[in-house]
C-alpha cells in the first residue's frame, strides 16, 4: 500500500497536468485512472476559447469570464500563465504548439468538410492558422484505401463559402488521392497503423515521395495541403520536418475520428513528463471508495484483483471528466451523480435534458453540468462552503463551462490542473504518514 | 438448468455482454501491442467487442445453413497475446481481453489442440520430464540441430528463450530438507505463510524460491510448501480451459484449507499469483467458495512484503547497492491492480537506482512468444524494451514474472533477475557489513 502527497484520479489534460505541477513542486504523485479517454479521442490541440464573438483567445476568455458561474470567472488570469509553463514539457516530448492567447481566432477546416476556431495548435496542425492569402489553393491529399478520410467529400464542402462563414477563404479546394506502399490491399486501415508506418524511416522516405509527385499533379502551384493526422507517433517531429521539406505546398495535419493520433502524442508527452517528475500512473483501475477524516481525504482505495489497492495520501484531485469521460453518471431518475465523493452536481432539472435540439448552436444544458468550486477548486456545497478542504475539481468535471461549445475544455482543464497542483502546494505537507514510520 | 450452470452462464456472459458498453472510440487498439507491430492482428475492438455480436454463449458457434464459416467470425483472436492491457485502458469497462480469451477457448473446444499447444500448456508435465532428465534435456535445448528440428515438427521457435532445468524440483528438494530436519509443529497463520512456487521456481529457478525463503524468514516467516500443481495459466492461454480448470481445482483443494485457517498465500510469480486472484472466477467460471477464499488469501511476494512495511513490520535493514536498475512491469502485474510494489521497495534500498522502463509488453506473454508463427511479433513487440535497457549498460535488469525475464535476457544478454533476488543481495551486503536489523524484530530486540 503505497502512500503520496498527492492522488490524481484521472488521465486526462487535467488529471495530468495537475499531477505533473504537483510533482515537479515536489510533491509525490500518484494518478489512478480507469482507462483512457479526452486526449486519446481529442485533436490534440489547445482550446482556450474559440467562441464566434472572440476575436483572439484572451479576448474569448474575458467573454467567458463576465457569464455568471463560469470558471474562467476564477481561471481567466491564469490561463497565460498555464500555457507558457506547459509549453517546455510538450516541446521535451517532441511537441511544439504555435499560437498564444494574442493568436487571432482562424476558423480552421477539419476532415468531415466543416470549420473550427482555433489558435493554438501542435506544429503539425499549426499551417492552418494563417489566413488565406488572395488566389491560394488548399490541396486535400487522402490516402487510398484509407476510410476515415474522403478527400473529395472534404474537399467539396470546403468549396461552400458559408462553411467558411463568408470570410477569409481558400480560392481552391482540390481533392488528390495517393496510394501508399503496403497499404492499398489492406482493411480495416485505421489512422494509427499509417501513423506507425511514418515512424519507420525507409517507408516514409517511399511514402512522401508518393504524396510529392501527387501533389505536383494537381493544377496550380503552392499554397497549402491539408492531411490526415498520421504523420507519425514516437517520430513525428522528424516526420513533420520530411514532409514540409519535400511537399510543394505547406502541411498540415487534419484530426481525425478516434484514436486520434494528435491525442495520443499528446498523452505520451504528458506521461512522459510526468514520469520524468517521479509521478506514478495506474491505468485501467476504478475507485471503490475514498476515506475521509471529517473534511480531509485520507485515502483512495480502488478495486483490485482479489481484494483492494490503496493508496493513503495528503491530497486528492479529482480529474474525472464530465459526462462523456464519466465523472458524472445520470441516474435513470433523471439525478446527475459525481460517483467518487458523491459531490453535489449543479445541473439542470432533468425535464430539460431533452428538450432543446442536441445541435442547438447554443450547446446542450447538460453540458454545463458539474461541481461548483471555490475559488481554489475546492468543491463546495449549497451555501458555498468547503466540503473537503484537501481535494481540487480540475477539467472538465467543472461546472459553468460548455466545453464543446465554447471550446474552452482544454483552457479550463489545463489551467484547473495547474492552478489545483499550486493551490495544494501551499496546503502544508505531512498528511500522509510516512509507511513504516508506526513501530508497534 | 441447473441453479450452479445459470450462475456460470451469468459470469460468462458478464464478460461477453460487456461487449455492450464498447462506444467503439479504439482506445483498446492504441495500447494493442501485437496490433502496434503486426497486420496479421487487426486490433482488441475487432476481434472482441466487434465481432462479439456475432458469437453466441454456447460452446459451439452456431452455423448457418449455406453459410461456410461459422458464425464467430474472425480466427485472429488467435493472434492476441493476452496481455491485457486493452481492458485497461478502456474508458468502458468492456472485458475486452477476457472476452478474446473466451472466444478463442471456443473456437478451439471440441477440437483437439495443437501438439505445440497442448505442449506449451503442460509446464508441469515438461518440468517434470525435463528435471528427470535434465543433462540431457538441457543440452538438446540448447543443441541448434534439436531446435530446428523442434521447429519445423511442433512449431516452438528456434530461438524461443528456454530456462535450463534444475537438476531436482523444488518439491523434491524442500521435501528432503524437511526430513533432515525432522518433523516440527507448524506455525501458525502469523508465523508461517503457504508458498506457491508455481512451475518456473519449482522446475527452473529454484534460486527465486531460495531469495522468496530467506526473505519471508529474516521477516518472521517461515515457509509452507504443500503439494501443488501448475495454477493453469499456461493452458488457460492456449485455450485449453478444461484441463486448466482441472489444474484450478486441484490447486484450490490443497490451499483452500490453509486459507480458511488465515495463512497468507504467497507467489513469486506475478502471473500465477493473477490466475489464482481473478481467473480461477473470471475466466474459468469457477464459484465454489473455495476459489473466492483462496483468492482473497492470496498476495504477490512484492505486494505481500510492501504491505509489511505499510505496517512496519519490514525488515528494512537494506544495505547499498550503488548501481543503476532497469525495471520491466509485466502485463499480469497491472492486471492485479496493485500498482509497481517492486518499485516501491527498491526505494528503500540505499543506493540502488530503480527505473520503470515504462513499456507495454516484453512480447513472450507466456508461452505465446514461443511459438514459431509469434516470434517474430513477440521480439518486435519487446524491441523498444530491449534496446531501453541496453542503452542503460546496467549490469542487471529486474522483473517480476519468469518468462518476460527470460525473454529479456535472451534478447539483451543483460542478466535479469527476480526483484526479490535484488533486495536478498542488498540484505546481505548489510550482514557482510554487520549491519543490524531495522523494523519489528530490531525494536523488539532493543
Amino acid at each position: 500500500m503505497p502512500s503520496a502527497d498527492v492522488v490524481v484520479i484521472g488521465a486526462g489534460l487535467a488529471g495530468l497536468t495537475a499531477a505533473i505541477a504537483a510533482a515537479e513542486s515536489g510533491a509525490r504523485v500518484h494518478v489512478l485512472a480507469k482507462g483512457h479517454a479526452a486526449t486519446h479521442w481529442g485533436p490534440g490541440g489547445i482550446d482556450v476559447a474559440g467562441i464566434p464573438a472572440a476575436s483572439t483567445p484572451r479576448d474569448g476568455i474575458r467573454r467567458l469570464a463576465g457569464q455568471p458561474g463560469h470558471p474562467y470567472a476564477f481561471l481567466g488570469d491564469d490561463v497565460a500563465a498555464a500555457l507558457e509553463w506547459i509549453r517546455p514539457h510538450l516541446a521535451a516530448g517532441g511537441l511544439e504548439y504555435v499560437g498564444d492567447l494574442d493568436t487571432p481566432l482562424q476558423l480552421v477546416p477539419t476532415s468531415i468538410g466543416g470549420t473550427r476556431r482555433a489558435a493554438i495548435l501542435p506544429a503539425g496542425q499549426a499551417a492552418a492558422l494563417s489566413p488565406w492569402a488572395a488566389g491560394e489553393r488548399l490541396v486535400i491529399c487522402g490516402i487510398a484505401g484509407f476510410k476515415d478520410f474522403w478527400p473529395e467529400a472534404i474537399a467539396a464542402s470546403l468549396s461552400r463559402e458559408r462553411i467558411w462563414e463568408g470570410g477569409n477563404r481558400p480560392a481552391s479546394v482540390i481533392p488528390v488521392s495517393v496510394a501508399l506502399p503496403g497499404l492499398a490491399a489492406r482493411h480495416n486501415l485505421n489512422a494509427l497503423e499509417i501513423a506507425r508506418r511514418f515512424d519507420d524511416p525507409a517507408w516514409r522516405a517511399t511514402a512522401i515521395e508518393a504524396m510529392a509527385r501527387a501533389i505536383a499533379s494537381v493544377p496550380g502551384s503552392g499554397g497549402r495541403v491539408a492531411l490526415p493526422a498520421v504523420l507519425g507517433i514516437r517520430e513525428h517531429a522528424a516526420v513533420l520536418v520530411a514532409v514540409q521539406q519535400r511537399l510543394p505546398a505547406a502541411p498540415f495535419e487534419m484530426p481525425l475520428v478516434p484514436p486520434s493520433v494528435p491525442g495520443m502524442r499528446l498523452y505520451a508527452a504528458l506521461r512522459a513528463a510526468l514520469i520524468r517528475a517521479g509521478g506514478r500512473v495506474q491505468i485501467g483501475e476504478m475507485i471503490e471508495r475514498v476515506e475521509h477524516d471529517g473534511r480531509l481525504v485520507t485515502a483512495v482505495v480502488s478495486a483490485a484483483a482479489a481484494r483492494t489497492f490503496t493508496v493513503r495520501t495528503g491530497a486528492l484531485v479529482l480529474a474525472t471528466g464530465g459526462i462523456a469521460g464519466g465523472g458524472l453518471v445520470a441516474e435513470r431518475d433523471g439525478r446527475l451523480r459525481e460517483p467518487i465523493l458523491g459531490l453535489p452536481v449543479e445541473a439542470p432539472p432533468a425535464d430539460d435534458w431533452l428538450s432543446v435540439d442536441a445541435f442547438d448552436p447554443a450547446g446542450h444544458p447538460l453540458e454545463k453540468a458539474g461541481i461548483r468550486t471555490d475559488a481554489e477548486l475546492r468543491p463546495v456545497g449549497a451555501d458555498g462552503a468547503s466540503l473537503f478542504d484537501n481535494v481540487r475539481v480540475a477539467g472538465s468535471l467543472l461546472a459553468g463551462e460548455r466545453y464543446i461549445r465554447e471550446r474552452c475544455g482544454d483552457g479550463v482543464a489545463l489551467t484547473s490542473g495547474w492552478r489545483a497542483a499550486r493551490s495544494l502546494s501551499a496546503v502544508p505537507a505531512g498528511h500522509a504518514a510516512e509507511p513504516g514510520s508506526e513501530r508497534p | 438448468m441447473t441453479i450452479a450452470e445459470l450462475i456460470r452462464d451469468a459470469s460468462e456472459e458478464a464478460v461477453g455482454y460487456s461487449s455492450d458498453e464498447c462506444i467503439k472510440c479504439n482506445v483498446c487498439l492504441t495500447v494493442c501491442p501485437v496490433a502496434r507491430v503486426t497486420d496479421l492482428f487487426p486490433g482488441p475492438k475487432y476481434v472482441g467487442p466487434q465481432a462479439q455480436r456475432f458469437r453466441t454463449g454456447r460452446a459451439q458457434p452456431v452455423q448457418v445453413p449455406g453459410v461456410p464459416f461459422a458464425l464467430s467470425p474472425d480466427v485472429t483472436v488467435d493472434y492476441c497475446s493476452g496481455c491485457g492491457l486493452c481492458t485497461s485502458a478502456c474508458p468502458a469497462g468492456v472485458k475486452i481481453a477476457e472476452m478474446n480469451s473466451q472466444s478463442r477457448a471456443r473456437m478451439k473446444a471440441g477440437k483437439r489442440p495443437k501438439l505445440r499447444d497442448w505442449g506449451l500448456g503442460q509446464t508441469d508435465l515438461v518440468g517434470r520430464v525435463g528435471v528427470l532428465f535434465s543433462p540431457i534435456s538441457n543440452w538438446a535445448l540448447a543443441n541448434r540441430p534439436i531446435r530446428a528440428i523442434m521447429e519445423t515438427t511442433i512449431g516452438i521457435h528456434r530461438e524461443a528463450p528456454f530456462p535450463k532445468f534444475g537438476r531436482r524440483t523444488l518439491q523434491s528438494t524442500w521435501k528432503r530438507r524437511q526430513q533432515r530436519r525432522g518433523t516440527a509443529a507448524v506455525p501458525g497463520p502469523e508465523r508461517a505463510i503457504v508458498y506457491f512456487h508455481g512451475c518456473s521456481a519449482n522446475y527452473y529457478e529454484q534460486h527465486v524460491a531460495d531469495a522468496a525463503i530467506e526473505i519471508l524468514k529474516r521477516n518472521g516467516f517461515e515457509t509452507i510448501i504443500p503439494e501443488q500443481v501448475c495454477c493453469g495459466l499456461p493452458l488457460i492461454s492456449n485455450g485449453i480451459y478444461t484441463e486448466a480448470r482441472q489444474r484450478a481445482h486441484k490447486n484450490l483443494d490443497v490451499l483452500a484449507p490453509y486459507a480458511r485457517q488465515g495463512y497468507r498465500i504467497i507467489g513469486t510469480s506475478t502471473s500465477c499469483t493473477h490466475t489464482i486472484k481473478a481467473e480461477y472466477r473470471e475466466m474459468l467460471d469457477i464459484h465454489a467458495d473455495d476459489a473466492t477464499v483462496v483468492a482473497n488469501a492470496t498476495w504477490d511476494i512484492c505486494e505481500f512484503l510492501l504491505d509489511l512495511h505499510e505496517q512496519g513490520r519490514l525488515d528494512t535493514g537494506f544495505g547499498r547497492l550503488d548501481e543503476d536498475l532497469p525495471y520491466h512491469a509485466p502485463c499480469q502485474l497491472r492486471s492485479h491492480g496493485i500498482g509497481l510494489p517492486a518499485m516501491e521497495l527498491f526505494a528503500l534500498v540505499p543506493g540502488l537506482r530503480a527505473a520503470d522502463m515504462d513499456h507495454d509488453c516484453c512480447g513472450i506473454a507466456g508461452t505465446y512468444g514461443m511459438k514459431k508463427e509469434k516470434y517474430p511479433i513477440g521480439m518486435a513487440v519487446g524491441a523498444p524494451l530491449f534496446d531501453k535497457i541496453k542503452a542503460s549498460g546496467a549490469p542487471e535488469a529486474a522483473c517480476d514474472s519468469e518468462t518476460c525475464r527470460w525473454q529479456i535476457e535472451k534478447a539483451t544478454g543483460t542478466r535479469t533477475r527476480h526483484p526479490i533476488e535484488i533486495l536478498l543481495q542488498a540484505y546481505r551486503v548489510a550482514d557482510a557489513a554487520g549491519g543490524t536489523k531495522r523494523g519489528p524484530l530490531a525494536a523488539a530486540g532493543t
